[in-house]
């Protein structure tokens, strides 16, 4: 178990199969002795090695539902994404009360907070000049942080949603101090549960644990088809956010960012798509955008691994739930805490050496490195490619003849050394052989 | 410290499908040095506009850098028309890019001018018909 990720490995399941290591963004996996391992420093719990992997051998850890038992009251809450389970004949009003039906006291919709702080982020871009990223998928954040931390700056400097609801609900709860309460996030991907172990850019979150889609969806399904017996419940809120709610897909955050006025957006989904975006913006090649709208998984948070309905349908269910709304809600947004803890830091994980001499000298025998390599990128080895496996020998991580072809070419020079040495003989004999050919060849 | 070449790369006349593959490679380097961020961004656009004049105007030409622990020098050489005004090119807008280049979203006239902007020193030479020679000094 990792304390600071959410993305783990079932090893018995591992087959040692390198396709998690090709696919991993930031080549944070190996795969050694038949088994593959996440380097922690470099893991942003993008779950693309769940979604790669064959044998399920990659998990995520959630909160589980009997852990509410524990606490004297409980709070959950609600991922715009979430509604894009169900169809639209399920509004939700009904799903929220069947949440409640779970065992929570209160129900929340992170899409309030989703509206506020597209209505921020709107003034924010108006008094600041340049392009700005979104700061609501903590995988793109920590992709930045790792990867691409000359644009730190470039991240709008707000909460994300989730946070800025947790504090908000935090706030408005009034339970004696006497009694333990819990805040859950239903969560559709593992790294809102990394976000509240191991927060960006904050202290610490206001969330007790998250919980995961899948646990929670053939229990509501099996609730909501009942109006009759959700009509005891009375929810918190009488008005529902449908236009926050646009944000669980890719392209709702600009939506609701342009229904408060005209501002240039592009929003981008996937993360090897995601990395190509940023890639561009650093060597100065996307102009004109002011926004842009980042979000790791493919189709948007609906699109969150720990979904169940598919992403493509969950979309056109958001989609079409909110087709007839378009005004904000009423709310104040001041009384949301936009502003964050400290500021997001890089990681720093690929210096080769903290002194900047001897990265130079472990840079040049990198280089070297390389060019003893085929070039295949075959991953026999258990890195992602060469150069990445090159990086680990100079790093004292891995061998030389670890790589397959280096081990080929060194058995192939074994063989001719030892042809050559059978062909040897003792100096006396060899001697005496030597001078029968000299006397031979001066007759 | 004496500077180390990290860089050497030939560019090939509107290979466009390898521009900025340069300036990856060398961020990636100056990362892997801790070289810091914002020195990194500047060395980055730098790389990726001399990169995409070469791809854009030259014949093709060479792209090299090197690095100390005080400076990051960006030099880029090519065969090809030069460059008859420099004062005149160094100028935001400046451009002798054909339509054909324009249409593909290319020479807008501030490739020169960002190298400019980017970096701390400056020298560009070049012989009409000939070459062109750019060289661009990054202080850290």
């Amino acid at each position: 178990m990792s304390n600071k990720h959410s993305v783990l490995l079932k090893e018995d399941k591992c087959e040692g199969c390198t396709n998690c290591v090709k696919n991993c963004p930031t080549k944070a996996i190996r795969v050694h002795q038949g088994k593959a391992t996440i380097k922690e420093e470099l893991c942003i719990d993008c779950a693309e090695c769940i979604r790669t992997c064959e044998y399920h051998a990659k998990y995520a850890e959630t909160n589980k539902l009997k852990e509410l038992k524990l606490n004297d009251y409980n709070v959950a809450l609600l991922a715009p994404s979430f509604y894009g389970q169900f169809d639209r004949s399920f509004n939700p009003e009904r799903i929220k009360k069947a949440v409640y039906k779970l065992g929570f006291d209160e129900v929340w919709d992170v899409a309030y907070a989703a509206e506020a702080i597209s209505q921020k982020t709107y003034q924010f871009l108006n008094k600041n000049e340049g392009i700005y990223i979104s700061s609501s998928c903590p995988v793109i954040v920590r992709l930045i942080s790792l990867l691409y931390p000359e644009l730190l700056d470039n991240i709008v400097p707000f909460n994300s949603p989730v946070d800025l609801m947790a504090d908000y609900v935090k706030e408005q709860l009034s339970i004696p101090e006497s009694k333990e309460y819990g805040m859950y996030f239903i969560t559709p991907c593992p790294a809102k549960v990394t976000a509240i172990k191991n927060p960006l850019g904050r202290e610490n979150s206001s969330l007790t644990g998250a919980i995961s889609v899948d646990k929670v969806y053939p229990k509501i399904l099996d609730l909501i088809k009942n109006e009759k017996d959700l009509k005891d419940v009375e929810l918190k809120q009488d008005y529902q956010p449908y236009l926050g709610i646009s944000w669980g897909q890719s392209g709702g955050e600009n939506d609701i960012l342009n229904n408060e006025g005209i501002i240039e957006t592009l929003s981008v989904s996937g993360i090897h798509n995601i990395k190509k975006v940023l890639e561009e913006l650093t060597r100065g090649n996307i102009e004109g955008i002011r926004y842009l709208e980042l979000v790791a998984c493919p189709t948007g948070c609906v699109g969150g691994i720990f979904n169940v309905n598919n992403p493509f349908q969950a979309k056109y269910n958001i989609k079409t739930n909110i087709r007839e709304y378009s005004d904000f809600i009423d709310q104040d947004i001041d009384d949301f805490n936009f502003e964050l803890d400290e500021k997001i830091k890089e990681i720093g994980a690929e210096k080769l050496d903290e002194d900047f001499v001897k990265a130079m000298d472990k840079l040049e025998q990198l280089e070297q490195e390389i060019e003893n390599l085929p070039g295949l990128d075959c991953a026999a080895c258990g890195a992602p490619d060469c150069e990445t496996f090159a990086e680990d020998v100079v790093n004292g991580l891995a061998k030389r003849s670890d790589c397959i072809f280096v081990l080929r070419k060194e058995i192939g020079d074994l063989a001719d050394q030892l042809s050559l040495l059978t062909h040897e003989l003792p100096p006396v004999m060899n001697s005496e052989e030597n001078n029968k050919n000299d006397n031979e060849k001066e007759k | 410290m004496k500077s180390k070449k990290i860089i050497k790369d030939n560019i090939e006349k509107r290979d466009f499908a390898s521009g900025g593959e340069v300036s990856s490679k060398l961020k990636s380097k100056l990362r892997k040095l801790g070289i810091n961020n914002k020195d990194i961004r500047r060395c980055s656009i730098i790389t990726y506009e001399l990169e995409m004049n070469l791809i854009i105007h030259s014949e093709g030409g060479i792209l090299k850098a090197s690095v100390s622990s005080e400076v990051i020098t960006i030099e880029s050489k090519d065969k090809g028309p030069g460059i008859a005004d420099i004062e005149k090119a160094l100028k935001p807008g400046y451009s002798t890019a054909t339509d054909e280049i324009r249409e593909m979203g290319f020479g807008a006239g501030m490739g020169l001018n960002n190298v400019k902007k980017f970096s701390d020193d400056l020298e560009v030479d070049s012989k009409v018909d000939e070459y062109t020679k750019v060289k661009a000094i990054v202080k850290l």
